[in-house]
């Protein structure tokens, strides 16, 4: 037990624990993460099996690769508790150094002779260092004064509240991993919906995208009302990077799109003869409408929003985006088709008409009116508030690691024939420099004192 | 007076004192390079004031595509060099330090970089734009300044073992020290702008603060490299060429993350 303690304290664990750490990583990024099996196998080939058995194409969420963290904390936790009993030692009792051979031998050092008495002197330098918001502690041994000053003892423990601050965030990722439910709700205007595992309902009462005068997508707005025992208790408009928040779920705007089961299509049916004669027909799929005084029937037979011709030359849609939208119509007269084919609304002048009999007929596809819906990504993350902690307590960590480091100075005071001989060292395990000049101008201001 | 113009007189300025700088490098004479850190200096007013010329232009942080970051990637550098040269008169550096920005400001300039401000998808309209960005880069900037101070480092060791002194005029332990500075500026930049701020704006923008996208993956290998070099030398006491080392290995991976990421794996981030 012992033995496994001193292995998990020592700093080499730490270091390999770190290499190994960032070595999986890269690796993790080299092979692209959750494709299917079919894209393995062309990319990798006869070892892609091997790859997906050994969880490296999804690594950063393998057993082993969650084990290797897990080793990282607790290597990190056993660290810390180990080393905490002397600092905490440390900072509350602090040493005093009772020979000035010592002291001398530090790098920050000085020593002079003082005008004053032992009284004066102690109080002198008390006052100085007090200034200075330094705190002291004293003792007195056969006449000599032994004073240990320090200040910003805080930072003593910079490195442990990191540490501690990477505990917290690695808690409340198993937090976030184990109770944290994640799950799309796809809405149209006015449709209401179950949250899951929530108990509340939400609806979506209005979807809009706004655009740029040039055209891009500038946002996407869902106006939600969240709906507790069938009444509206609370409303919100969200939009990307504003997200809803109500009873620890919140609610993120995460994509939209057309439910083409139903679109409207806009059709114009003219006569390239005579352009007054305009019929304007508003269709669904598979609805026909009967041209007044043309006895023609015009059926819109089929709609894709994403117009493509696919494996042998087949009609299908590439998206669900309305990137090319194209209705198939198909005219009538009795039992006689005039005319059917493929209407383009990006490309008017373009159809793949094919008519039987010489029409003078042209069909436009031109506009389509499909409801919107808006895809809510719902999460619930129970340890979010975690890894806030966690962060915080990291940056307040690293701030007093890096630039509240401790400063002591330790004095011996000697008395001599009316006068007192002053011995000091200053110890400071980080930015010695400035540390050094404060040192300087102490002992410059005591020297000064007549 | 437009951005492309000021970005022009900063570029030439920063020119400039790179060459002046070089002229020190080898004639070892002060002025050049006192006249060097003037046309920095003021290379870095006239960048500043492109810098917010494009802000006021495009009405939006001046970093959503990559001529933008990369210009603000070199303004954060030259701000790094100006402070580390004041502070710890690290005169030497700044030859390689400026190459190293006019190495940026090219890239940025390069025809392959579309210059045009473009209104911002939905997912870059935030406040944390600003704070996540600025942030990270200015801590990559502190670890060009050490990845600078390291490669000297390993120069001036190699002299120092000859028995010779450092051509330079640093020597090795300064540098050594001097590196360990910027990593101690960096480290919390990069820790506070690229993790802590970069989960922050994923939580409110993507619903998940950590989704282990190539970008994520690998600001925290970066992460882990300047832990690796805190703890061995902090801890394990090691100092000089196996520190520099690391430290070169940490802003490569900096510099990875921030550009090879986008033009070699694919991820969320893909804006910039």
């Amino acid at each position: 037990m012992k033995a496994l303690l001193r292995f998990f304290t020592s700093v080499r664990v730490a270091i390999t624990l770190l290499i190994v750490l960032i070595c999986v990583s890269i690796l993790g990024t080299l092979i692209p993460q959750d494709r299917s099996p079919q894209e393995y196998l062309i990319r990798y080939g006869q070892i892609s099996g091997l790859l997906q058995r050994l969880q490296f194409t999804r690594l950063y969420h393998s057993l082993w690769f969650i084990l290797l963290l897990a080793l990282f904390g607790l290597n990190i936790a056993v660290c810390t508790i180990e080393r905490l009993p002397a600092k905490l030692r440390r900072a509350m009792r602090p040493r005093f150094e009772t020979k000035s051979k010592n002291l001398l031998a530090l790098k920050i050092r000085d020593r002079f002779a003082c005008a004053f008495g032992l009284a004066e002197a102690k109080e002198a330098t008390k006052r100085e260092l007090k200034r200075r918001h330094y705190r002291l502690r004293m003792e007195e041994e056969e006449g000599r004064v032994a004073l240990t000053a320090r200040k910003r003892v805080l930072g003593l423990f910079g490195s442990d509240v990191v540490h501690v601050g990477l505990l917290i965030i690695l808690a409340g990722g198993i937090i976030s991993g184990l109770g944290g439910r994640r799950s799309n709700l796809t809405l149209l205007e006015n449709q209401t919906l179950p949250v899951p595992e929530a108990g509340f309902s939400i609806r979506l009462d209005k979807f809009t995208t706004e655009l740029y005068p040039d055209g891009n997508i500038k946002d996407w707005k869902s106006a939600l009302s969240v709906i507790e025992d069938g009444r509206p208790v609370r409303q919100k408009t969200i939009e990307v990077n504003h997200p809803l928040s109500h009873r620890g779920f919140v609610f993120y705007q995460s994509g939209y799109g057309w439910d083409w089961k139903d679109p409207t299509l806009e059709i114009w049916v003219k006569k390239k003869s005579d352009s007054a004669n305009l019929h304007k027909l508003l269709l669904r799929p598979g609805e026909a409408a009967t041209l007044e005084g043309e006895n023609l029937e015009v059926r819109a037979v089929r709609f894709l929003p994403d117009f493509v011709l696919g494996d042998e030359n087949q009609p299908t849609t590439r998206s669900t985006e309305p990137n090319n939208p194209a209705a198939f119509i198909e005219g009538r007269q009795g039992e006689e088709t005039i005319f059917s084919g493929w209407v383009f609304a990006k490309f008017p002048d373009f159809s793949r008409m094919h008519s039987a009999k010489g029409t003078d007929l042209s069909v436009e596809l031109k506009n389509i009116e499909a409801p919107q819906y808006s895809v809510i990504q719902v999460a619930k993350d129970p340890g979010v508030e975690w890894i806030w902690i966690g962060c915080g307590l990291l940056m307040v960590g690293l701030f007093l690691a890096f630039y509240w480091p401790t400063r002591e100075i330790r004095f011996i005071l000697d008395p001599g024939h009316g006068k007192t001989e002053i011995a000091a060292g200053g110890i400071s395990a980080k930015n010695r420099e400035t540390f050094e000049a404060e040192f300087k101008e102490i002992i410059a201001s005591l020297r000064k004192l007549k | 007076m437009n951005e492309s113009t000021l970005f022009a007189a900063a570029f030439v300025l920063y020119a400039l004192a790179a060459f002046l700088y070089l002229a020190y490098l080898f004639s070892k004479r002060v002025k050049p390079a006192a006249t060097g850190f003037g046309a920095a200096s003021l290379g870095l007013f006239v960048h500043t004031a492109a810098l917010i010329l494009r802000t006021v232009e495009s009405r939006h942080a001046p970093f959503t595509n990559m001529y933008e970051s990369l210009s603000f990637l070199s303004w954060a550098t030259v701000m790094a060099y100006v402070i580390v040269e004041r502070k710890y008169k690290v005169r030497p550096a700044g030859p390689y330090v400026m190459l190293i920005v006019i190495g940026l400001m090219a890239l940025a300039s390069s025809p392959l970089m579309p210059k045009d401000a473009t209104p911002l998808v939905p997912a870059l309209q935030s406040y944390w734009l600003w704070l996540h960005v600025s942030v990270t880069l200015l801590g990559e900037a502190f670890f060009a300044i050490a990845f600078v101070t390291s490669l000297m480092y390993l120069r001036a060791q190699a002299s120092e073992n000859k028995g010779r002194s450092s051509k330079s005029g640093l020597t090795a332990e300064r540098l050594d020290s001097i590196s360990y500075r910027a990593v101690a500026v960096g480290f919390p930049l990069f820790t506070l702008g690229g993790l802590v701020f970069g989960m922050v704006w994923a939580h409110k923008a993507w619903g998940a603060y950590w989704s282990w996208d190539p970008k994520e993956v690998w600001s925290l290998i970066t992460w882990f490299v300047f832990a690796l070099y805190l703890h061995t030398r902090i801890v394990m006491g090691w100092k000089g060429r196996r520190s520099a080392a690391i430290a070169i290995i940490g802003f490569l991976a900096a510099l990875f993350t921030y550009f090879g990421v986008n033009y070699l794996l694919a991820g969320l981030h893909s804006y910039a």
